[in-house]
């Protein structure tokens, strides 16, 4: 068997996007090239290319049982119920109209599959979850009148949002999204208008900085070419002097030498100085700032040192093959159990006087609440 | 747009890029400034559209451990954001590092210079050990000289948290001249110790203005520790010999370090002797070194203000680089503001050892999905 035979299913060039086909060239923009007559709506829209469509050799369909030994080109996708199953499954499936999920009994549709982004598809649903909330949930500081109220939004926002990752009371959640977008249609639709305001902004933003940047670029390119043209034309006209001035020829290449240097020097315009002067400059400031008597240590970074001696010995049972360290390997590379120690000890102290949180934009209230201002 | 990536904006609107100042496999280094103070900083971008796995791993311990440390020894990691595909680090600009300084052949050290460098050194070391970090790429290319002498420890690629007991490390780190002896026979449980090789390996480097102990491979590298220092015997290092990549190189007889610093006091070299000795848990440790006799005597360290630097070819106006001449491959003092002519960085091997079979995180940019899909 050759070793390009071997590689053959294993490169199944047409799925992956971040894989290792397509490591040479940049990855085609956003959308999955798929094998599938299916169209798939949802799942990553990304211009920018940065993220990948998740894949694993282990990928197994728990549908079919199809892997990627048998299909080269298996590409699970994830339903909306958050289970996975292959293309070929969901066309036998779902072509003919809603089903349910040969999983959980969800009805599903055909264009509700999305392609995976993250290994963790708990992960991949909070990611969903959160964006769906952060569309209509764009309150900003501005709009409270105080932190308090503004924190007390916040924590709904969250609220809502651990409810529906972890579906607890699904209807009753549902509910008070509703409540809450009717209650805001308006200040919603404003604030949307003024994100898309900021990312506009941002981009003529970039795109003004690129422009600079490639005028710059330009600029010097220009600079560079007319120095070396410079240069060039010197060359010539020294040439031709050479050939045709009857003066000689050793005195002319010496006067266009120095020439040369005297630009050059013009140009970088740096500054020596001797050694002797240098040492002399030095020996003036001396006197200016005397030089301060070692402190050994100049931070104020308390390391509780006061707060605890190490001991010699513990009763440690995790380190006692390193203690015992049979081979002496440990003791021969420099390991000091006393550094561990020390690190648990002072950990352990580390904070225990520390005053609760007053100030630093903390402000504790009548009833013992603690409000956190945004900073 | 969501709202990670408004924040990011903000945090980018904050910063204004002026010029390229260097260029590796791994980062680029611009020149930038804060837009509302005018302080001057270095942007450095991380180049991660090549690793295709997501964020390079010397990144993400860069960030994990600069974002700890706050110290005037160490390099201050301003802000962090992305843009397009790549990873942005500001850090505080710097002008220039000790490889320069040390290179600058016009430059003249007076031993109190050495001193003040050499203390600054243990000074942010002691920092980082008192964090429970480990640098483990110490150099002189590593050590940022900021405009008010003051010498701060950058380029956390490689750093890691003390292991706990138990736990394997990889010995694949730190730059081979500034590598200590256990590293290169293999030794996966270390310490501190390691960064203090390197201190001293430094410390020789700034007295003889060449480095100390150039080994051209790894096994000539320990010929070269052993041809400096002698071989160790069982005595001077205990176990030694049962470390997993132990070969023995060869018998070479110690020669005493007064022979070569011939300049040096005898509590310069005495403390320089206890920062390259074999055996690691003997060797100085970062707060020992410090209150060592040798920074107390005669000559106080020089004021860091005082310290020699490399003439300044960079102008601090911002009005002149307005017309786009910053000439993008001067390794001028800015361009050392992080580390441009950084290698690729080894990724071989993480902290862990074994433990760690993904050594990338998953890309988890939420900014990169539309907002438009449900």
């Amino acid at each position: 068997m050759s070793r390009s035979g071997a590689n053959g299913w294993l490169r199944g060039t047409t799925v992956r996007k971040g894989g290792a086909a397509a490591s040479s060239q940049r990855p085609t923009q956003g959308h999955v090239v798929s094998t599938s007559s299916t169209i798939f709506g949802g799942g990553v829209k990304d211009p920018s290319g940065r993220t990948s469509e998740f894949f694993s050799m282990d990928d197994q369909c728990p549908v079919c049982k199809s892997d990627r030994y048998l299909n080269p080109k298996l590409r699970l996708l994830v339903s909306s119920c958050y289970h996975k199953m292959c293309e070929s499954c969901i066309d036998r499936l779902f072509t003919l109209g809603p089903a349910p999920c040969p999983i959980c009994q969800t009805t599903l549709r055909k264009l509700a599959f999305i392609p995976q982004t993250f290994e963790d598809l708990t992960v991949e649903k909070e990611v969903a979850v959160r964006r769906r909330m952060a569309k209509e949930f764009n309150k900003r500081r501005e709009d409270f009148a105080d932190s308090r109220s503004y924190n007390d939004y916040l924590e709904e926002v969250e609220d809502i949002t651990f409810n529906l990752i972890n579906d607890i009371d699904v209807a009753q959640t549902e509910a008070r999204i509703q409540a809450y977008r009717a209650e805001n249609a308006a200040l919603i639709e404003f604030n949307i208008q003024r994100e898309e305001q900021t990312t506009q902004a941002l981009k003529e933003q970039e795109d003004y900085e690129r422009r600079v940047r490639e005028q710059r670029a330009l600029e010097l390119r220009r600079e560079e070419d007319e120095e070396r043209e410079d240069r060039e034309k010197r060359e010539r006209e020294l040439i031709d002097k050479l050939e045709f001035s009857t003066q000689d020829a050793t005195k002319l290449v010496a006067k266009a030498r120095a020439e040369a240097q005297k630009r050059s020097a013009a140009r970088s315009a740096t500054t020596f100085r001797s050694t002797s002067s240098l040492l002399r400059s030095r020996a003036a400031q001396s006197t200016v700032i005397p030089d301060p008597v070692h402190v050994p240590l100049q931070d104020d970074w308390d390391d509780y040192s006061d707060k605890f001696v190490v001991q010699t010995n513990y009763h440690d049972p995790m380190s006692e093959l390193v203690r015992k360290d049979k081979e002496g390997i440990m003791r021969a590379g420099g390991y000091r159990i006393e550094e561990a120690w020390e690190r648990a000890v002072r950990s352990a102290v580390a904070g225990l006087d520390l005053q609760p949180l007053v100030g630093f934009g903390l402000e504790i209230e009548p009833d013992g609440d603690v409000v956190m201002t945004p900073v | 747009m969501d709202a990670a990536e408004k924040a990011n904006a903000e945090r980018q609107a904050r910063w204004l890029k002026e010029a390229k100042i260097g260029e590796g496999t791994y980062a680029v280094v611009y020149r930038a400034r804060e837009k509302s103070t005018g302080r001057r900083v270095a942007i450095k971008k991380i180049k991660v559209g090549q690793f295709k796995d997501g964020l390079d791993m010397s990144a993400i311990r860069e960030v994990k451990y600069l974002r700890e440390l706050s110290h005037p020894n160490v390099i201050e990691l301003l802000d962090v954001y992305s843009s397009k595909t790549n990873l942005n680090l500001v850090l505080e600009f710097l002008d220039t590092d000790l490889e320069l300084i040390i290179k600058d052949r016009t430059l003249v050290f007076l031993p109190a210079d050495i001193k003040s460098w050499v203390a600054m050194t243990f000074r942010g070391l002691e920092f980082c050990h008192r964090n429970f970090i480990l640098h483990r790429d110490l150099k002189p290319n590593n050590l940022l000289v900021a405009s008010n002498g003051q010498l701060k420890i950058a380029d956390f690629g490689l750093a890691r948290d003390f292991a706990d007991p138990g736990y394997k490390m990889t010995c694949q780190v730190i730059t081979r001249w500034y590598r200590p002896p256990e590293l290169l026979f293999g030794a996966r449980y270390y310490s501190t110790a390691v960064d203090i090789w390197s201190v001293g390996c430094i410390f020789a480097e700034l007295m003889l203005r060449i480095p100390y102990l150039p080994g051209e491979s790894d096994m000539d590298q320990l010929k070269t520790i052993f041809r400096a220092l002698g071989t160790p015997t069982e005595d001077d290092w205990p176990g030694h010999t049962k470390l997993p990549d132990y070969v023995p190189v060869g018998q070479f007889q110690k020669t005493p370090l007064r022979d070569l610093f011939t300049a040096a006091t005898a509590d310069c070299l005495n403390l320089l002797g206890k920062c390259l000795l074999y055996e690691p848990r003997r060797r100085v440790s970062a707060k020992e070194a410090l209150n060592h006799s040798y920074f107390f005597a005669l000559p106080n360290p020089t004021h860091p203000s005082k310290l020699p630097k490399p003439p300044s070819a960079h102008s601090s106006k911002p009005s002149d680089d307005l017309d786009g001449n910053g000439d993008p491959v001067s390794s001028g003092p800015g361009g050392k503001a992080a580390g441009p002519n950084k290698r690729k960085r080894k990724l071989s091997g993480s902290g862990r050892g074994g433990k760690v079979d993904r050594m990338v995180s998953r890309k988890l940019d939420f900014g990169a999905v539309s907002t438009g899909s449900s």
